[in-house]
């Protein structure tokens, strides 16, 4: 089943006016490729998708939740977790608050991966991280901190490679895994542990419309792997949105193959992986 | 020179034994070569470079990872980023998405083949070799559908031969040959 431009047009409006979201800045291919993925998951053809869309507002907010990607892992990149440990977060240490807001969360992995990495610093108690999703699904997981037993063998793998070993001096530390997580064999899941559980708040914000509008300002955002399925100009809006919301001094963290040179000007400049708020 | 083919942009595809039949396609190239080139290869997830860097090797030309939307040029090859699928769109830029894997795979061949396809219409070549999944060959459908043309390396030379045989199984190919052959292919278009 492949839909084409033409309804894929339809669609964004259609949905723009039967339910709260705009997807029209979404990027397109992806766009296109979810919108195909509803209509095989709930067995319907492209007239069906529109008629229940415009009488079904409950089925609308299954539809969104079906097209956001909630890929995301346990320390995904290490070289980033460990440019984060011995390159950036040093220059906080000193501060006395951190804030901290991870935009586009998803089930919380990279959330934890951020405070393991801040409660082995000795910083955690000093941060206050903000960490925002559009599918309540996610935030839901998220806020339990509970995930499939079938990972362990990956969180073990992800963790040492991120934490055990330190680039810059060969020094192997002596981490132990089971100080963030514990195995609950009773409810088949791996558990992350009271050091780094309800350290974050977890907020719902669509990037689209920023409707949760902070008056604060942050010293780290991270936004990994999300701005990817957003149209150009809707990452300059969010671009710009970050900036105004920045401490001096403040960072950006990108995914690895995510890149600000479209519109590279006198907002960021590049900092090894980060991206560093300009003066 | 004049060129005198129709092709825009070459997509290949390839898995379990591919990787050296790749490094031998590119280096044999002509520097004159210009038609851009994308791959998808199947890697494993936490070996994050290493691939462009001895592909570049035996290149002559530049090989990138390619950051999302970034434009596709001349005389460049891309290579599908450890752990995300690469897609074509549009406006002739290469987009990224860590969408779940498909045919257990991301980078997904299909996927690249599809969006490219769909993009390039009939000024595309796909090439899919050597592989131990059915992962390119739903791309090759639609590659053929959108007029494109569809090569597979002959499944009696490929190391693995599960994924040129997949093609044939749903589509015919246009050219089975094998990868000396498909050298003199290339070669002879900018001839």
């Amino acid at each position: 089943m492949e839909i084409t431009q033409k309804e894929l047009a339809e669609f964004i409006s259609c949905f723009k006016l039967h339910s709260s979201y705009d997807l029209s800045d979404y990027s397109e291919n992806s766009l296109m490729r979810r919108v195909d993925k509803v209509l095989s998951d709930n067995s319907l053809n492209f007239p069906n998708l529109l008629h229940k869309i415009s009488t079904d507002a409950v089925f609308c907010e299954l539809v969104m939740k079906q097209i956001t990607v909630n890929t995301t892992e346990l320390f995904r990149d290490t070289l980033l977790w460990q440019e984060l440990q011995y390159k950036l977060l040093p220059l906080f240490e000193t501060k006395q608050k951190i804030r901290i807001w991870h935009a586009g969360c998803s089930n919380g992995l990279e959330v934890y991966s951020l405070a393991i990495v801040l409660h082995h610093m000795n910083l955690l108690n000093r941060c206050t991280i903000v960490a925002s999703d559009i599918n309540p699904d996610m935030l839901e997981q998220a806020r339990k901190g509970e995930y499939s037993l079938r990972l362990l063998d990956e969180f073990k793998a992800a963790f040492d490679n991120a934490m055990k070993e330190n680039p810059y001096d060969s020094e192997f530390k002596n981490l132990s895994f089971e100080t963030y997580f514990e195995v609950n064999k009773k409810k088949e899941c791996i558990a992350v542990t009271s050091c780094i559980k309800d350290k974050a708040e977890f907020v719902r914000i669509d990037l689209v419309k920023m409707d949760a509008q902070f008056d604060e300002t942050f010293d780290i955002i991270l936004c990994r792997n999300v701005l990817i399925y957003f149209s150009n100009s809707l990452q300059k809006r969010i671009f710009e949105y970050f900036y105004t919301h920045m401490n001096p001094e403040a960072y950006l963290i990108l995914g690895m193959q995510e890149s600000m040179a479209w519109f590279m000007n006198s907002m960021f400049e590049k900092k090894g992986v980060f991206y560093k708020k300009c003066k | 020179m004049a060129i005198k083919h129709p092709y825009k942009a070459i997509v290949i595809g390839g898995s379990a034994g591919s990787f050296q039949t790749v490094l031998h396609i590119l280096e044999s190239l002509p520097k004159n070569f210009s038609i851009p080139i994308l791959l998808t290869l199947h890697r494993l997830k936490h070996v994050r470079s290493g691939l462009a860097e001895s592909v570049s090797l035996t290149s002559h030309k530049p090989i990138v990872e390619p950051y999302d939307k970034q434009a596709i040029e001349p005389n460049t090859v891309y290579i599908a980023p450890s752990n995300y699928h690469l897609m074509v769109d549009d406006d002739y830029t290469c987009s990224l998405s860590t969408e779940q894997p498909v045919e257990f795979s991301r980078p997904s061949i299909d996927v690249l083949f599809a969006s490219a396809a769909q993009v390039y219409k009939q000024q595309l070549i796909a090439i899919l070799l050597s592989g131990a999944n059915k992962d390119g060959a739903q791309g090759m459908k639609i590659v053929k559908q959108c007029g494109g043309t569809v090569i597979i390396q002959d499944p009696s030379e490929a190391e693995v031969s599960i994924m040129p045989k997949s093609v044939i199984d749903i589509v015919r190919p246009d050219i089975i040959m094998e990868t000396e052959d498909i050298i003199t292919f290339l070669k002879n278009m900018v001839k």
